[in-house]
């Protein structure tokens, strides 16, 4: 085994893989850029290396750099994490070649997943369905065989496409020829190519993901699904498992699982890793990428498998054999996470960086907190504002939720705003409660949400709170900062009548 | 004491008839409420009143007070008209309206400047934060008075950036 790991990584998933690495035995040393001296991952590290300014690029991105403090504290490999370098294979590569092991899949692997368009080749290579789509340019005679053979709703996009601009829904066949006139105009005047392909439309998905694990020895599990359709720009906000749907339909499981590892094995895949779905209305699924690496989400697959997924990446990475097989993997109970960012949800999710000036933790029964954040610690505007991630366990889903939303009225972080209140609404939220989710979720919980109103009483105590600190703030205050001089003063008002 | 008070934009007064932690206060004209109040952390009031519990964690902003209880948020402003000191900076004079950053982030570009005339909606300026961009917009039309803001200076929320008469 190891003796000593980099994390290649900051912020709570630098943490997360730490406390792995301490628990195995393994030594620890993190990279930081100016931004970072003070950040959790830095002070809990047994050893620390400054990589260079805030900017991403110019720190956490410098493989160079990376690699001369791994080789300065003579590590003998690196943990990612995710996101940066995680799924860079030339990274990968470069780890290998300066004689480190990368804990992780290999750098051909991260290739054959590494882009959209060759994950879904060698998904179609391996026999895992994707969503159907014509692959390269058609005619607008192409284009009707296709809608014709698979059915509508079907989505127009241009193949130089990108953002939206050329992109269009046909819902029936009388609208095929405008649509298709419109999107190729519009494709060629935004990226100076008028080639269009054609997708079948899935509506109101929901994301489903497989979690991988595999030896250097050809041996592949699958450790179940986690859903995670609650999503904001795209990004996962809630993340659960198991699959409310899996949970009604539990042969989807196995048929998702297995199809997850045929697509895995044709990359030649060994590590963690990740592939996901998209899941129709009538539960058809379809391949929609791989993630090299270990996921944001893991957490709620730990609490629901019993295992400790960085454990098995390190044990893995130095050569080990799966220490279980397929059949031997069991789920258990109910798990949900909510990923906690300095953020406001009610004005269009804008970053909130920040000085934290106050933060108490859930915590009791059944309660996960991977965090990077202390109180007086300020949160650095340049990265990712993820603080925290709160991760319940409960024994079915409907006690995970009480006991989520249990954890989210303990969860209190002052100075800045933080996402806590809106996952309050989220888990309250009927539709929610009936695992009826898909990835436009949060976009229909928007329209239909009705602002919570707090109970009587508590705008007195506000305005009570209110007036207390004003005086105490305005006087000197007394030492429980129970108004003094401000009182003292008030009197002498009085008595000047 | 009493205080002139707005509570989430309501305008009211509370008088503190007894200090903490007896304390006894009155809200408008309605009759006098008891509480027992402490401060087991700074900030943080727990008060007692009718036999219920509440934590209300006391936090100061650019534009006053904000007071949290149970995940619930009260934007305070208080004022002792005695003192006619305010707790907080201010929104401004009459008809001049601040443009103020939402959040704290680094201003990447300045779209207006002193003495141009701007429309409703037309944006002010660009603050960039966690890698995300966001145009500040002008509330109402008018002309730009003053320009605050530089070019790649980082800023906290509530910071002025411009103001528009």
């Amino acid at each position: 085994m190891f003796r000593k790991v980099l994390i290649a990584n900051r912020g709570e998933i630098a943490v997360r893989v730490m406390r792995t690495l301490r628990e195995m035995g393994i030594g620890t040393v993190a990279v930081y850029s100016d931004a970072d001296r003070t950040s959790l991952h830095v002070r809990m590290a047994d050893e620390a290396e400054h990589i260079g300014p805030p900017p991403s690029a110019e720190s956490y991105l410098r493989i160079d750099r990376i690699l001369d403090a791994a080789r300065k504290h003579g590590v003998e490999a690196v943990h990612p994490g995710y996101g940066f370098l995680s799924e860079n294979a030339d990274f990968a590569a470069a780890c290998e070649d300066a004689g480190l092991v990368f804990i992780g899949p290999s750098a051909h692997s991260i290739r054959a997943m590494g882009s959209k368009t060759a994950a879904r080749q060698t998904a179609i290579a391996a026999g895992t369905p994707v969503v159907p789509g014509t692959d390269r340019s058609v005619t607008v005679e192409e284009a009707h065989r296709f809608a014709k053979t698979h059915g509508y709703p079907i989505l127009l996009k241009a193949v130089a496409g990108g953002g939206g601009k050329g992109m269009r829904r046909v819902d029936r066949e009388a609208d095929l020829d405008a649509a298709f006139r419109d999107a190729a105009s519009e494709a060629e005047r935004s990226f100076k190519s008028p080639e269009i392909y054609v997708e079948k439309l899935v509506e109101k998905p929901r994301h489903i993901e497989i979690q991988l694990l595999g030896d250097r020895h050809g041996n592949m599990v699958h450790l179940g699904e986690r859903e995670c359709s609650i999503q904001r720009r795209h990004q996962k906000v809630m993340e659960e498992c198991p699959s409310p749907l899996v949970a009604l339909h539990p042969e989807m499981r196995q048929a998702m699982g297995e199809a997850a590892i045929r697509a895995a094995r044709a990359a030649a895949y060994y590590n963690a890793g990740t592939v996901e779905f998209l899941v129709d209305r009538e539960g058809r699924f379809y391949f929609l990428e791989m993630n090299t690496r270990l996921q944001v989400e893991h957490p709620v697959t730990e609490l629901v498998t019993g295992l400790d997924l960085v454990k098995l990446q390190v044990e893995i990475a130095a050569g080990e054999r799966l220490p279980f097989e397929q059949n031997e993997v069991a789920w258990r109970g109910w798990a949900f996470e909510c990923r906690i960012y300095a953020e406001d949800p009610f004005n269009g999710f804008l970053p909130y960086p920040g000085k934290l000036t106050r933060l108490t933790r859930p915590l009791g029964p059944g309660i996960r907190l991977d965090a990077c954040v202390y109180d007086g610690w300020t949160v650095p505007m340049e990265y990712d504002p993820l603080l925290a991630k709160l991760a319940v366990w409960a024994a079915t889903r409907e006690e995970a939720a009480a006991r989520l939303l249990r954890a989210l009225r303990e969860y209190d972080v002052g100075g800045i705003r933080t996402n806590i209140g809106f996952f309050r609404q989220i888990v309250e939220d009927d539709e929610f409660r009936a695992g009826r989710l898909h990835t436009g979720f949060i976009e229909e919980f928007f329209a239909r949400r009705e602002p919570p109103v707090p109970p009587p009483d508590f705008a007195a105590v506000a305005a009570l709170a209110a007036a207390l600190h004003t005086a105490a703030r305005n006087g000197t205050g007394s030492a429980n900062g129970v108004p003094g001089n401000a009182w003292r003063e008030a009197g002498r008002n009085e008595l000047l009548r | 004491m009493k205080f002139h008070l707005v509570l989430n934009g309501k305008p009211g007064r509370i008088e503190i008839l007894a200090p903490a932690p007896e304390c006894r206060f009155r809200i408008d004209q309605e009759p006098s409420r008891e509480a027992q109040v402490e401060i087991p952390e700074p900030g943080v009031y727990s008060i007692l009143m009718k036999g219920r519990s509440y934590d209300a964690r006391v936090e100061e902003t650019a534009n006053g007070l904000v007071v949290v209880i149970d995940g619930f948020r009260f934007e305070a402003e208080v004022t002792d008209p005695r003192r006619w000191v305010r707790s907080s900076g201010g929104k401004g004079g009459k008809g001049v309206q601040s443009m103020v950053a939402p959040m704290p982030g680094k201003v990447v570009r300045v779209l207006v400047s002193p003495g141009e005339e701007v429309a409703a909606g037309q944006g002010i300026a660009v603050v960039e934060a966690m890698k995300m961009q966001n145009e500040l917009k002008a509330a109402r039309a008018g002309r730009v008075l003053t320009v605050t803001a530089r070019e790649g200076a980082t800023v906290a929320a509530g910071d002025v950036l411009a103001t528009i008469e």
